[in-house]
């Protein structure tokens, strides 16, 4: 039985209007979103190979850049603002990147028509989720405000297989959608000679698909409910719409509000005091060295090394009061996304940015990886000018890598995303029936 | 008609929709005007520190000027807390943005902020939307729309009163939302409360009725032309999601495809490695020349490293002015693309009326522009020569007949004597009557919208069968 309804349901939603122009819509802002990102993924690329090749620092200003990410293409997240250079000497560890051109570059992009930008997880947040709206608001209300509700259920159909069976072709016509669009980005993805996707990348590629699905299922579970409940169809597509706007647009930006107003930063000042007092007692002797080097003519190997290990001294004291900094920072961003644990939109968009490798968590696995760098291989380096000249002016610049993530580990770091998307999905399901089992069909 | 309008004002202030935006609209002034009061405040005292005592610090070399805080910025934020606060300027009219004092709280997600223009451009045009589709289609379908018009009412009354209630139910929350907003920083912030934030207060009220006008209108046509209420909604809805999202981000795509802006590490490749290899390919085959015999004399030597160093700038400058100028070009492809959209239109001249959009901008760019010609005469008079930093240095020695000349790349020179007289900088931020130059082009643009959507309604309105 629900196979006949779940059919009659599903060839209704494909004869419908709503649907067609949805899926256009869906694809073809897919398809140009993504040709787009592809071709600024490819511009981004070459400048940074061709970065890397020709603007070399010398062995006492080491440069490195970061590459940018290839699944960028669907989810840009924070990607291209977060900058892609960064300058380590003695006397610097830096604790932010900035563009090639230092930190104007990467702010520069952004001001084009001052709206945002399109891929893929924008594709999935808004058209997706409207349209999910729009294809479920008149399951069970309309039937009911035409009357064949009462026919359909003169019929010898238990309820929960009607509902089920609406339930089941919605969400077929949904994640069907879903699939289509998602297919048609990662096919011109990678008919691509230039982007070559690992193992990895798939697997992380499918992750976010089924977090797009869990996203979309959310609404489509909202959305059934309101039908149940509500009678005439304009009216629940009203109240829907309403859900919509406060979940994807209001709430989530209250949540950044509060967390940017309401959270106490260390300002400029108190920064640059915290520095210099970690740097206290180190002052005396430090100034010391540097007089009888710089200006004395000192040049034994003994005071060279000393300055030098004291200026190293004082970036790292400086580093501890930027990482303390960039811990707090870290909390705000946290707070603002705790602040909006109910918004289903804003928990996909966490999940999205973790699996394309676009959020804050992979900018700051790199930044760190950047600390260890200085700390081990370019200190190393240059404690040689010290030890042994000759093996200074011989040595390379050490190679620069990070640890990457593994896919499990950003399966599990999303796993209490997923699961509140889950309960949300599961909730409002029951809801619904529970609410279309006590209806009066008449 | 005033009995059409009592009547259909009563119904939507019953309403569901009317409640939910009346709700809204106070929750979000409210916050707005809490978010804004606090954040002037901080930018404000942060200004006020670093400009404490002389502004700008005298200084011949190089000297810092900081933007003064715009106190309208909760009108519409444009992009502006987002700007450099601070630009440094060298002699030769030389500035650029200073990178030290960029926003500092970069790991939060972009959104765009809570202003009194967000505000009324996404959730008060929606909510027009849902107050106006049913104002015919919704008669319609209950079959009320014929027994209406069998009473002697014209049919242009029966649609005008419509048009009037959905606009008035949608301006009363407004008012309200911006009357909160307004206490809220008038208690907090009585500083900024002056003639002028009032009068731009009104004008952007004005200019948010012309905007919700224009979606009152299209919610009618479209409610005219299609019978089913639902369906109406949908089409209603379809249209708002391509004005709010889909022009401007196309346009925003394809200005980035259409532009030709170079990539921020080619312009950062010709600024540093090419350039400073140029100059210093020049100052090397100075030797060779001398050797040939070009260059006799060393005030001829030290004149030919000059031209060098000056080529050099030259080189620099025209790089820099060809990417800003590229970038500012697409920017304002952009925007010209996304004005098909009554919303861009709206947030532009929002953003021009808060002074905070790219005129804004351009208006201090060009506050800084001025102040370099007094800031050139200053340094000339105390130092005698104009000398602008650069980014590399050269030094090197040369021989003129057995003698050898050392090359530097000139520096600016420090002055060290009195600089009590050093000229003030002051930033004359553009007065209403220019921001509305600015903006006139939108406003004309939102008043096109609306005669051609109240056209079309009403004549789809006198044809169409109520049957």
């Amino acid at each position: 039985m629900i196979g006949t309804i779940v059919k009659r349901e599903i060839l209704d939603y494909l004869k419908s209007a709503k649907f067609q122009i949805g899926l256009v819509v869906t694809l073809v802002i897919a398809v140009v979103a993504t040709a787009i990102n592809i071709q600024d993924f490819k511009l981004r690329q070459q400048d940074y190979t061709a970065a890397r090749e020709e603007m070399k620092g010398n062995k006492y200003e080491v440069l490195i850049y970061r590459p940018p990410q290839v699944l960028s293409v669907l989810v840009q997240g924070k990607d291209r603002v977060l900058g892609s250079k960064a300058s380590l000497t003695t006397l610097t560890i830096p604790d932010r990147l900035t563009g090639y051109m230092g930190s104007r570059g990467a702010e520069r992009q952004r001001s084009l028509s001052g709206f945002g930008s399109v891929d893929f997880a924008f594709v999935v947040r808004v058209i997706l989720s409207l349209m999910v709206v729009f294809l479920a608001y008149n399951a069970v209300s309309e039937e009911k405000s035409f009357g064949t509700l009462k026919l359909a259920l003169a019929n010898p159909v238990p309820r929960h297989h009607l509902l089920l069976g609406k339930g089941l072709a919605g969400l077929a016509i949904v994640l069907g959608s879903l699939f289509i669009a998602s297919t048609a980005s990662v096919l011109l993805m990678l008919v691509q000679p230039f982007i070559v996707l690992a193992g990895s990348d798939v697997m992380r590629i499918l992750n976010l698909v089924a977090a797009s699905a869990l996203y979309l299922i959310a609404f489509y579970a909202l959305s059934l409910f309101v039908s149940v409940l509500v009678n005439r169809p304009s009216t629940a597509l009203m109240i829907l719409l309403q859900l919509w706007i406060i979940l994807v647009v209001i709430y989530p930006h209250l949540g950044v509000d509060i967390a940017e107003n309401f959270f106490r930063l260390p300002g400029d000042r108190e920064l640059s005091a915290m520095k210099q007092a970690a740097f206290q007692p180190y002052e005396a002797e430090f100034n010391k060295v540097r007089d009888a080097y710089r200006y004395k003519g000192d040049r034994s190997p003994e005071t060279g090394r000393r300055y030098f290990e004291l200026q190293a001294l004082e970036s790292q004291k400086s580093h501890e009061v930027d990482l303390d900094f960039g811990r707090q920072l870290t909390r705000q961003m946290r707070l603002a996304q705790n602040l909006c644990l109910l918004s289903p939109a804003v928990l996909f968009d966490r999940m999205a940015n973790r699996y394309a490798r676009t959020g804050l968590d992979e900018y700051e696995r790199f930044m760190q990886g950047l600390a260890r760098y200085w700390q081990t291989k370019y200190l190393g380096l240059q404690k040689l000018r010290y030890e042994d000249l000759k093996a200074y002016q011989k040595a390379e610049v050490p190679a620069f890598d990070y640890p990457t993530e593994r896919t499990a580990e950003a399966w599990i770091a999303t796993i209490p995303q997923g699961l509140i998307l889950c309960l949300m999905s599961l909730i409002l399901f029951v809801l619904a029936y529970a609410a279309f089992l006590k209806k009066d069909v008449r | 008609m005033k009995t059409i309008i009592k009547r259909e004002l009563l119904d939507h202030l019953q309403s569901i929709q009317f409640i939910v935006l009346l709700v809204f609209s106070i929750t979000l002034f409210s916050a707005n005007g809490i978010i804004f009061a606090k954040k002037f405040r901080q930018v404000d005292s942060t200004f006020q520190q670093r400009t404490a005592g002389s502004q700008p610090h005298p200084d011949t070399q190089i000297i810092f000027l900081f933007r003064q805080s715009n106190p309208y910025l909760f009108l519409a934020e444009g992009g502006d807390l987002d700007r450099p606060s601070a630009y440094f300027l060298m002699a030769k009219g030389y500035f650029s943005a200073s990178s030290a004092f960029l926003s500092r709280d970069y790991k939060l997600p972009d959104i765009p902020k809570l202003d009194w223009s967000f505000i009324i451009k996404t959730i008060f045009s929606l909510y027009v939307i849902l107050l106006g589709y049913a104002a015919v289609s919704g008669e319609k379908e209950e079959g009320t729309l014929r027994l209406v018009l069998s009473n002697p009412v014209g049919r242009v009354r029966f649609l005008a009163g419509k048009y009037i209630a959905i606009l008035c139910a949608a301006l009363v929350p407004l008012l309200a939302g911006c009357l909160v907003s307004s206490v809220i920083l008038a208690i907090v912030l009585p500083q900024i409360l002056t003639f002028d934030t009032v009068s731009r207060i009104l004008f952007l009220l004005l200019l948010s009725a012309a905007y919700l006008s224009l979606f009152a209108f299209l919610s009618l046509l479209v409610s005219s032309l299609i019978r089913r209420s639902s369906i109406a909604l949908l089409v209603l809805l379809a249209v708002w999601v391509v004005f709010i999202v889909l022009i401007p981000d196309i346009s925003g795509i394809l200005a980035q495809k259409l532009a030709k802006v170079p990539s921020d590490y080619q312009t950062a490749k010709n600024l540093g490695p090419f350039v400073q290899k140029e100059v210093w390919d020049k100052i090397n085959g100075i030797q060779a020349r001398i050797d040939r015999g070009e260059l006799r004399t060393e005030e001829a030597v030290k004149a030919e490293a000059e031209k060098a160093y000056e080529s050099g700038q030259e080189k620099l400058r025209f790089y820099e002015k060809n990417y800003e100028d590229s970038v500012a070009q697409r920017a304002r492809l952009a925007r010209d693309l996304s004005r098909l959209s009554p919303i861009a239109l709206f947030q532009y001249a929002a953003d021009d009326i808060a002074l905070s959009g790219i005129h804004g901008e351009e208006e201090f760019l060009k506050n800084i522009s001025s102040y370099s010609k007094i800031y050139d005469a200053y340094v000339m008079k105390k130092t005698g020569k104009l000398i602008s930093q650069s980014n590399w240095m050269f030094s090197s020695s040369v021989k003129v007949d057995g003698k050898s000349i050392d090359l530097h790349s000139p520096q600016p020179e420090a002055y060290r004597g009195d600089m009590s007289d050093f000229p003030k900088f002051v930033e004359r931020p553009a007065r209403l009557s220019e921001a509305v130059r600015y903006a006139l082009g939108d406003i004309a643009g939102l008043l096109v919208w609306n005669i051609l959507l109240a056209g079309l309604a009403f004549s789809m309105f006198l044809r169409s069968d109520v049957r």
